[in-house]
C-alpha cells in the first residue's frame, strides 16, 4: 500500500506526459487531421504509403545520420580532451569549465542567432576576420554553400553541447581514485599511457553514459539549425525532426498542417532513433566483452 | 488640523478609487488581435481614442505576430480567445472550425457601413467569403511586387529605369554586378532573401507573363509554364548578391547601397520611410518585367486589413461595433494618408489626400492587377512549389525534373482529397487571365 502511494505520482505522471499523448499519436497514424475536427478523415494506409514514397523524409533520414555521425566525431573527443586538460588541476581551470560550459545554458534558438551573424556570407563576423588576415579572398558562404553549410551546422553545435559532456567526464574523473595515479607514477607511466591505461579504462561506464546521450541527442537536434539554416540550402541541412516539426505546425516549406501524417513520421523518427540506441548498447557491451 | 486634512484628502482619493472601478467593471472589453506590427503607432492612438470617447465598450488590442492562426484556434480550445481577430488566417478553416461569426446580417443591417466599405462588391470565394455568408470585409489592399531599384547605381551603370523584358533585366543586373566590383565595398546588380525569394520577384514576373500554377479551366496543378523563369532565375542568382539572408537583412543591405534591385510589394513604401530610412540615393518603384515585354496575365493583389468575429465572443453586438469604428470612414481616411495601405474602395480612395500617402502613392493599382481566387489547399507530402522552384533555381534539383515532381505531387495529393471529400475540384471555364476574378466559379466533386 505504502509503496504503491510512493509510486502513484510518477506513474500519473508517467501516464499523462508519456504513455497518453504516445497513444494519442498512435490514433492519428491513419488519419488525416490538421487539428479541424470537421477535416479529420479516416485515410487507412494513405500516410504509410506517402511515407515510404516521399523523398524528402528519407532524405532527411539521410542528413541526420551525416550530421549526427560529424557531431559524435568531434564532440566527444573534444570534451574527452577538455576534461583531461581542466583536471589537471591548473590555474584558471574552474574558470574554463564555466566558459565552456556556458554555451549549454544558452537555448538553442539564441546559439542559431548568434551563428547566423557569425556566418554571414556578405556582412558576417567570421568572414571579416578570415579575410581580413589573408586567409580567404572572397567570402565563404558558410550558410548558403551546400558543400560548406554542413560544417558550419557542426561547429555551432559542437559550441553548443561540449561543454556539456565535458562536466560528465570531469565529474568521473574525480571519482577515479589519486592512489591509481600515484602507482602509474611509481612504475613510471608517462602522461599518454595513464591517459589510454588508466583514466579511459576507468571512465567508461561514464563515457558509455555520454555516448548514448550524445547519440540520442544528435539524432533529435533541429531547433538550433531551424534558426540557423531552416534546413538550407535546399534541404541540405534538413534533419528529420525539423521536417516533422514544419509539417505538424504547417510551417516552413509546407504551408497546411498535417498532423496525422507527422505523427507517422514520428514514431518512424522515434524507431531509427530506437534501433540506433539499441545497436550501440549491443556493440558497447560487445566491447566490454572484449575488454 | 494637518492630520485632519491628510484624512480628508484620503477619504476622497478612496471615494474616487471606488466609484472608477464600477464604471471600468461596466465597460465591456473587446479584445482584438491583430498580426500588423507596421501599423501599431496609429491603431493604438485609435484605439485609444476610442476607449476614451466610449463608456460602454474598452478595446484591448494585442499584437500577435508569430504563427498567427495557431495561437487563434490554441486560444479557442483554450477558452480565452479574443473577440476579433486580423484577417491572416486560412477561411476554411476557421468556417470549418466553426471558429468565425458571418458578418453578413450585420453589414446588411448598416448602411452607413455598405457606403463606406462597399463589401458586396469586395467579396471573394474563399478569400473573405464562403457562399453567401460574408466573414471579413478588406479595407485596403497589398498591391502586387514591384521593383525598387537605387537610381545612382543604375545611372552608375548607364540605366534610367526598368526594362519591361526579363532579358533585359537580366542583362541590367549583370552589368550593374560588373561595374560594382570596382567599388568599395562591392556592390551588386540584384539582391534576394531566404525568405520566399521565389515570390518576390520571379513568380510575379511569371503571373504577369500569364503563366500560373493552377490551370483554372481544366482544374488542375501545372508548373510547366515556369521553366523560362528558372533558367532565368540561375543567371540572375549567379549575379546577385552572395548571400541569402532574412527580409530585414536584405532590406537593410538595399538601404545601404549594397545591390541596385530588390523586389516586394507596397509594405516597402514604409520599409524604406520609416524602419530603414534610405536617405544616400533616390529609389524608384516600377512594374516587374514580363518575359516578352507583353502583359498576359494579371499580378497579384491581396485585400487585407479586414476582421473576423470569433464565435466565441461572448458581447457580438459590441465586437460589431469596434469592427464598425475600425473600418469607418475617418479611421480608414488616416490608415491610408498614414500610407499604412492602399485602399480598396473608391469611396476612401476618392477622399484620401494622396500627397501625405508619402511613398505609398509610388504603388498605387496597375490596370492590370487583380485578386486570383483562392487555389483549393490541399494535403501535400513534401516541399511546396516555390520551395522547390527556388530549389531548381539554385541548382539543388534539375529544372524538368522539379516540375515534373511538382506536377505529379500536387495533383495526386489534389485527386486524392477530391475523392475523399476534403476539397472540391475549382473549375473557371471562362478564365480569363488578365481577369481572373472575372470567370464562373464551378465546384466539381471530381
Amino acid at each position: 500500500m505504502a509503496s504503491g502511494l510512493m509510486l502513484a505520482p510518477s506513474i500519473i505522471f508517467l501516464a499523462v506526459c508519456s504513455i497518453y499523448p504516445f497513444i494519442w499519436i498512435f490514433r492519428y497514424v491513419l488519419y488525416n487531421y490538421d487539428g479541424i475536427p470537421a477535416h479529420t478523415r479516416f485515410t487507412g494506409m494513405r500516410n504509410i504509403t506517402n511515407m515510404f514514397a516521399d523523398a524528402t523524409f528519407w532524405g532527411s533520414v539521410g542528413t541526420t545520420f551525416e550530421y549526427a555521425l560529424w557531431k559524435l566525431l568531434f564532440i566527444i573527443p573534444l570534451a574527452l580532451l577538455m576534461a583531461v586538460l581542466l583536471n589537471q588541476k591548473l590555474r584558471g581551470s574552474g574558470f574554463f569549465r564555466g566558459v565552456f560550459f556556458m554555451p549549454t545554458v544558452i537555448s538553442s534558438s539564441i546559439s542559431g542567432m548568434i551563428f547566423t551573424f557569425i556566418f554571414a556570407t556578405g556582412n558576417g563576423i567570421l568572414n571579416g576576420i578570415l579575410q581580413s588576415v589573408g586567409i580567404v579572398n572572397a567570402p565563404v558562404g558558410w550558410l548558403t554553400d551546400t558543400s560548406v553549410v554542413m560544417a558550419s551546422v557542426i561547429i555551432m553545435s559542437v559550441w553548443a553541447g561540449f561543454g556539456n559532456y565535458m562536466l560528465y567526464f570531469v565529474t568521473g574523473m574525480t571519482s577515479i581514485s589519486e592512489d591509481v595515479y600515484e602507482s602509474s607514477r611509481i612504475d613510471g607511466a608517462n602522461a599518454v599511457q595513464t591517459f589510454f591505461k588508466i583514466t579511459l579504462p576507468m571512465l567508461s561506464p561514464v563515457l558509455k553514459v555520454v555516448l548514448m546521450l550524445a547519440i540520442t541527442g544528435a539524432f533529435k537536434d533541429y531547433e538550433a539549425i531551424m534558426v540557423l539554416t531552416n534546413g538550407g540550402p535546399g534541404t541540405r541541412t534538413n534533419v528529420m525532426f525539423l521536417y516533422i516539426y514544419n509539417l505538424i505546425f504547417g510551417t516552413g516549406s509546407n504551408a497546411t498542417r498535417q498532423i496525422g501524417y507527422g505523427a507517422l513520421l514520428s514514431l518512424m523518427a522515434a524507431v531509427i532513433v530506437g534501433a540506433v540506441t539499441i545497436i550501440y548498447n549491443l556493440v558497447a557491451k560487445k566491447l566490454d566483452d572484449v575488454v | 488640523m494637518r492630520k485632519l486634512s491628510l484624512a480628508l484628502a484620503a477619504m476622497m482619493l478612496l471615494t474616487v478609487l471606488f466609484a472608477a472601478v464600477p464604471a471600468m467593471a461596466d465597460k465591456t472589453v473587446i479584445t482584438y488581435w491583430s498580426n500588423d506590427r507596421h501599423d501599431e503607432t496609429y491603431m493604438s492612438a485609435i484605439v485609444e481614442k476610442f476607449n476614451a470617447e466610449h463608456d460602454d465598450i474598452e478595446i484591448n488590442m494585442v499584437i500577435m505576430t508569430d504563427d498567427f492562426e495557431n495561437s487563434i484556434l490554441l486560444a479557442i480550445d483554450g477558452g480565452n480567445a479574443p473577440d476579433i481577430v486580423g484577417q491572416s488566417v486560412t477561411l476554411k478553416n476557421m468556417v470549418d472550425y466553426e471558429a468565425v461569426v458571418d458578418l453578413a446580417p450585420y453589414i446588411a443591417a448598416d448602411e452607413e457601413y455598405q457606403k463606406v466599405n462597399d463589401p458586396y462588391n469586395h467579396k471573394y470565394e474563399g478569400l473573405n467569403s464562403i457562399g453567401d455568408a460574408i466573414y471579413w470585409v478588406p479595407s485596403g489592399q497589398r498591391s502586387g511586387v514591384r521593383i525598387e531599384y537605387n537610381k545612382a547605381l543604375l545611372a552608375a551603370s548607364g540605366f534610367e529605369g526598368i526594362p519591361a523584358t526579363l532579358p533585359e533585366y537580366i542583362e541590367m543586373a549583370k552589368k550593374i554586378t560588373e561595374d560594382g566590383k570596382a567599388n568599395d565595398p562591392i556592390t551588386y546588380g540584384i539582391g534576394f532573401t531566404s525568405s520566399s525569394p521565389f515570390e518576390r520577384q520571379l513568380e510575379m514576373m511569371a503571373q504577369v507573363s500569364g503563366v500560373f500554377y493552377y490551370d483554372y479551366v481544366n482544374g488542375k496543378f501545372d508548373f510547366s509554364g515556369y521553366k523560362p523563369f528558372l533558367e532565368a532565375g540561375r543567371e540572375l542568382v549567379a549575379v546577385a548578391y552572395p548571400d541569402q539572408q532574412g527580409v530585414d537583412n536584405m532590406r537593410a543591405m538595399f538601404a545601404a547601397g549594397t545591390f541596385a534591385l530588390w523586389g516586394n510589394a507596397s509594405q516597402e513604401a514604409g520599409v524604406f520611410t520609416n524602419q530603414f530610412p534610405i536617405t544616400d540615393f533616390e529609389w524608384g518603384v516600377a512594374p516587374v518585367p514580363s518575359l516578352d515585354g507583353e502583359i498576359k496575365g494579371a499580378l497579384q493583389v491581396n485585400p487585407n486589413k479586414g476582421y473576423l468575429m470569433l464565435s466565441a465572443c461572448k458581447n457580438k453586438d459590441a465586437a460589431w461595433e469596434v469592427i464598425k469604428y475600425f473600418q469607418s470612414e475617418e479611421v480608414l481616411i488616416g490608415y491610408m494618408e498614414g500610407g499604412f495601405d492602399l485602399p480598396i474602395t473608391s469611396y476612401i480612395d476618392e477622399r484620401i489626400d494622396k500627397s501625405k500617402m508619402g511613398r505609398m502613392g509610388d504603388y498605387s493599382l496597375l490596370e492590370y492587377e487583380s485578386v486570383y481566387p483562392a487555389v483549393p489547399s490541399i494535403n501535400l507530402t513534401g516541399d511546396n512549389y516555390r520551395t522547390v522552384l527556388w530549389n531548381a533555381i539554385m541548382g539543388y534539383v534539375d529544372i524538368d525534373a522539379a516540375i515534373e515532381d511538382l506536377n505529379t505531387r500536387y495533383n495526386a495529393a489534389y485527386d486524392e482529397d477530391i475523392s475523399l471529400g476534403f476539397v472540391q475540384r475549382l473549375v473557371i471555364s471562362d478564365y480569363d487571365p488578365l481577369h481572373p476574378a472575372a470567370g464562373t466559379v464551378t465546384w466539381l466533386d471530381k
